[in-house]
């Protein structure tokens, strides 16, 4: 009987491999040439035949063992989930975040909407570079594969998080039921959520469409 | 019998084969190559090199879980089951599929059928 394990312990050269991870995946590897070898049998060839359609299996054995090494090694700094999803929240709250303060910095005033007897603060500049973060979001969760739904949170997480804050506030707002504090919390949820999500999901639309499988594709 | 699809497709394809195929039961290495194979009439074709680094790459990300067995002869195989998570990704996948040969049918009158 041939040693196929022996064979695949001296030929595949995988690196970093932990000791019973390499002898595991030596051991998987060598059943499987040794079950192509017997089917090969079965079907009548000759034992060199047999060999050769074995081995044939593996192609390049270098190849192997770094597709193996790539696939085996433990993820790396990020997973799945932080490239496809947190990352990109991250930057585009970070991007939304800074750009406000710089928006400020620079000292470039708001404009006051009157609606009724309560004023409304626009800050234009700062609206019009939420697209930005909203397409770098949804650009960075499509091209990390995530799904729709991911690209959406992403690209609009500053929107999100505003809007927690908002309901942080709700039991204040809902006190005494005043209508002042109503219309305050419902101009605060345009101005500060519905307003920001709009212009972050305007940047983000190009990148909501084309499905994970065509990006994998593209790669 | 149907032709041999070439090696980037069948690569794009291999996730949904093999978890559609590990959905109806655990199975070893050599019998999902041989099941792939059987079941498509040859047109998807998996062979040691390109089968094992998907299936340790799916374990990676807790798709399947592998243990080893032995069969009734005592022979050691190591199976692999679909994990919940595994299960999870299976139908956006289909439907991910679906669209694809939807939209190429519409394209290029290529029919899924």
């Amino acid at each position: 009987m041939l040693d196929w394990k022996k064979l695949v312990r001296k030929r595949l050269s995988t690196q970093d491999l932990p000791h019973g991870t390499r002898d595991d995946i030596v051991a998987e590897l060598a059943i499987h040439l040794d079950e192509t070898y017997e089917h090969a049998l079965s079907k009548g060839l000759t034992r060199g035949a047999a060999i050769k359609i074995a081995l044939q299996e593996v192609g390049d054995w270098r190849v192997l063992a770094t597709e193996i090494d790539s696939a085996r090694c433990k993820e790396g700094p990020m997973n799945h989930r932080t490239k496809s999803f947190w990352l990109p929240v991250l930057i585009t709250l970070l991007g939304a975040s800074v750009s406000l303060e710089a928006t400020q910095f620079a000292g470039l005033q708001p404009q006051l909407v009157w609606v009724g007897n309560m004023g409304v603060t626009f800050y234009w500049p700062w609206l019009a570079s939420l697209p930005i973060f909203g397409a770098a979001g949804a650009y960075l969760t499509r091209r990390a594969a995530g799904q729709t739904s991911m690209r959406l949170a992403a690209c609009l997480s500053p929107a999100l998080v505003m809007l927690v804050a908002m309901f942080l506030l709700l039991p204040w707002v809902l006190a005494g039921f005043h209508l002042f504090r109503l219309m305050l919390f419902g101009l605060g949820l345009i101005n500060w959520v519905g307003i920001p999500a709009a212009a972050l999901l305007l940047g983000a639309l190009p990148f909501l469409r084309g499905s994970r499988l065509t990006v994998e594709m593209k790669q | 019998m149907p032709k041999r699809i070439r090696s980037k497709i069948a690569r794009g394809s291999a996730d949904l084969a093999i978890l559609s195929l590990l959905a109806e039961k655990p199975l070893y290495g050599f019998e999902i190559a041989r099941q792939i194979c059987e079941r498509t009439g040859g047109a998807l074709k998996f062979t040691l090199a390109s089968l094992y680094p998907l299936l340790y790459e799916m374990e990676k990300r807790g798709w399947v879980e592998a243990h080893w067995q032995a069969n009734a002869a005592g022979r050691d195989r190591r199976y692999y089951r679909l994990t919940q998570t595994g299960r999870r990704q299976l139908a956006p996948l289909r439907e991910e599929w679906r669209s694809f040969f939807h939209a190429l049918d519409a394209l290029a009158g290529v029919s899924h059928a």
